[in-house]
């Protein structure tokens, strides 16, 4: 087993925002997992901590893809700066008041407190969602007729 | 077959239901609330959506916001658990409205057996033996005389408008009623503006056994047998076990029966429990019907063999009951341990858990959804875990318990297993005489 080739691939899944990963090769099994962004000390149930097999079984045992061990740094983009607009329901999030119309906004354009930026869609009922900040829109975090969640950013605006 | 199954609750129970529908072939959707975003329950479903912030009120109480989850998720259908919105009639209605299949009765059932006075005129019109006494208000002396000479001795006065033993008096011969009504007015009056009373018949020695039930949309009942849930603290169930230790053959045919006639008058369907206080001479009145699975269930599929969670999933896909009565075949205990400090008062210890060793060996199951680092969060019920034991007797039962007990480490917070350790050495637990006043009158330290 080639350790740059090892290190290779735990940079691509390090970097990626796969949670899991398993790769079966000339009869070595590489398995790797890490979580998802969960506190960092979350670790699973006991009763898997006294698995006696080593979660990669390459020869080269590189520490850092023991999951159990070290936390893997989140790998979720990295957060830009700017007030984030959260999602108050959970609901399906449209850009436009419909599917023909123009969206609310676009990236770069200036909002006003109050101003509605997107529709968020739960049971046929529409809810628009306003602006609760003052500034430029830098970056619009879910793609429309996505689900959204509660409090789920949906927009990050660069206050003035 | 239902599809996709949204699970409407949090902790063990959210865990449980997860666990059944994947032995189904069904997909699953955890809720949660922002406080329970290291919720076991949401790293094992296979969705999670967060539904609101930590407060009931605004997450799992949120009908809206449960809906719209199930809606984005394309979920057909939703489990509520216990305790939520499991019987909330309103909730059911609106899962219909939205055709989405509501495991659990109908909202006609839910209303019919939430009111306690219609549901206790439901059973006695379906002949189940309820707690005998007055037909409401009583309102002359005459009339208590007459009703106390039907109810028997020893009974009961209670005020309707009562609460914290006011207006309550204990008769116990026919000289006594005459002055006890008079006084029970009185103190009524005074105590809560309304001297309005009603007889009852004293339940002696009551201990709390309950039927296990189940039906299917083809108007199939049956009953799976009793729990013993008399380990109580201020009307919360700590211990439960079944079979009960009192338990007869002909009892247990008597009150199975009377449930099944009390579950088929309302054409219920799925999984309910029916409460019963019995008394010393093995008397059974009905108390009320839980139209919901319950926290002890385990008890009841451990001792019967049954998977209660599965068959809620299948009943309401439409299946016909899988489900035969059966006599017990093992004995089953199970420990309520909640994040609470017995040594004082029983006051919650949330908080994150530093060290966790869960029992295990022939004879034991854990349901819960802690971990190691998980921390508590101080917004719900504070129980951890529940653990059951089951075995051919209820002395091995009881012997896998204490040493199931030793096995079981949580540290960093408070938890009830020196409690339950005690109760484990406990001579009347042993011996199986104890009922609902037991903890209330014994000094479990002792």
């Amino acid at each position: 087993m080639d350790l740059n080739y090892l290190r290779r691939l735990l940079r691509i899944f390090d970097e990626s925002t796969a949670t899991e990963l398993s790769i079966e090769e000339e009869g070595v099994t590489i398995a790797m997992s890490k979580t998802n962004g969960a506190p960092a000390g979350m670790v699973a149930p006991t009763y898997m901590m006294n698995a006696p097999q080593p979660m990669m079984a390459a020869p080269a045992a590189a520490p850092a893809a023991a999951p159990a061990a070290a936390p893997a740094a989140p790998a979720a983009p990295a957060a830009d700066d700017g007030h984030k607009l959260l999602s108050p329901i959970v609901g399906t999030f449209y850009r436009a008041p419909s599917p023909d119309a123009d969206a609310f906004v676009q990236v770069g354009q200036r909002v006003n407190v109050g101003d509605t930026l997107c529709i968020v869609e739960a049971m046929k009922l529409m809810n628009e969602i306003e602006s609760d900040a003052a500034g430029t829109v830098v970056k619009i975090l879910v793609e429309n007729g996505q689900p959204v969640e509660y409090n789920q950013p949906m927009f990050i605006i660069k206050p003035d | 077959m239902i599809k996709k199954l949204l699970i409407a609750n949090r902790g063990e129970i959210a865990l449980r239901i997860i666990r059944a529908a994947k032995e189904l072939g069904i997909k699953t959707v955890a809720v949660y609330s922002e406080a329970d975003r290291a919720s076991l329950h949401v790293r094992f479903a296979d969705e999670a959506v967060c539904v609101g912030p930590a407060q009931g009120k605004l997450s799992y109480l949120n009908i809206p916001s449960l809906i719209a989850a199930a809606d984005v998720t394309n979920a057909d259908a939703i489990h509520p658990g216990y305790g939520f919105l499991a019987e909330n009639a309103t909730f059911a209605e609106i899962c219909h409205d939205c055709n989405l299949t509501f495991v659990g009765p109908s909202p006609d059932s839910i209303v019919r057996m939430g009111n306690k006075s219609i549901a206790k005129d439901t059973m006695r019109a379906a002949g189940v033996p309820v707690v005998p006494g007055s037909d409401g208000i009583v309102t002359t002396i005459e009339d208590a005389r007459r009703i106390a000479e039907e109810v028997g001795y020893p009974l009961m006065i209670k005020a309707v408008a009562g609460g914290g033993g006011k207006g309550m008096r204990y008769v116990e011969t026919p000289s006594e009623l005459d002055r006890a009504y008079a006084t029970a007015r009185g103190e009524a009056e005074a105590s809560f503006g309304n001297g309005d009373i009603y007889i009852e018949k004293f339940i002696e020695e009551p201990r709390h056994i309950e039927i296990q039930v189940f039906a299917d949309s083809f108007g199939n009942v049956v009953h799976l047998n009793e729990r013993e849930c008399s380990i109580q603290r201020r009307h919360q169930k700590l211990i439960e076990e079944a079979p009960s230790p009192i338990m007869t053959p002909e009892l247990r045919a008597a009150m199975g029966a009377a449930s099944i006639k009390g579950a088929s008058s309302v054409n219920y369907v799925g999984a309910g429990t029916i409460e019963y206080l019995v008394d010393k001479h093995r008397n059974f009145y009905f108390m009320e019907m839980n139209t919901r699975i319950q926290v002890e269930h385990p008890v009841t599929e451990q001792s019967a063999n049954v998977d209660l969670i599965k068959e809620q999933l299948l009943v309401a896909s439409g299946e016909k009951l899988t489900l035969t009565q059966r006599d017990p075949v093992l004995h089953s205990i199970e420990c309520r341990i909640n994040a609470e400090d017995p040594y004082h008062d029983f006051r919650p210890s949330p908080g994150k858990i530093e060290s966790l060793n869960f029992p295990g060996g022939p004879g034991v199951r854990v349901d819960s959804h802690i971990y190691q680092g998980y921390s508590i969060p101080p917004y719900y019920d504070s129980m951890v875990a529940k653990l059951i034991t089951f075995a051919q007797t209820r002395n091995e039962a009881i012997a896998k318990m204490r040493r199931a007990l030793d096995e079981f480490i949580i540290e960093g917070i408070h938890t009830t297993i020196p409690f339950h350790r005690k109760m484990m050495d406990n001579p009347d637990f042993i011996a199986g005489t104890f009922d609902t006043k037991y903890l209330d009158t014994h000094d479990w330290k002792a």
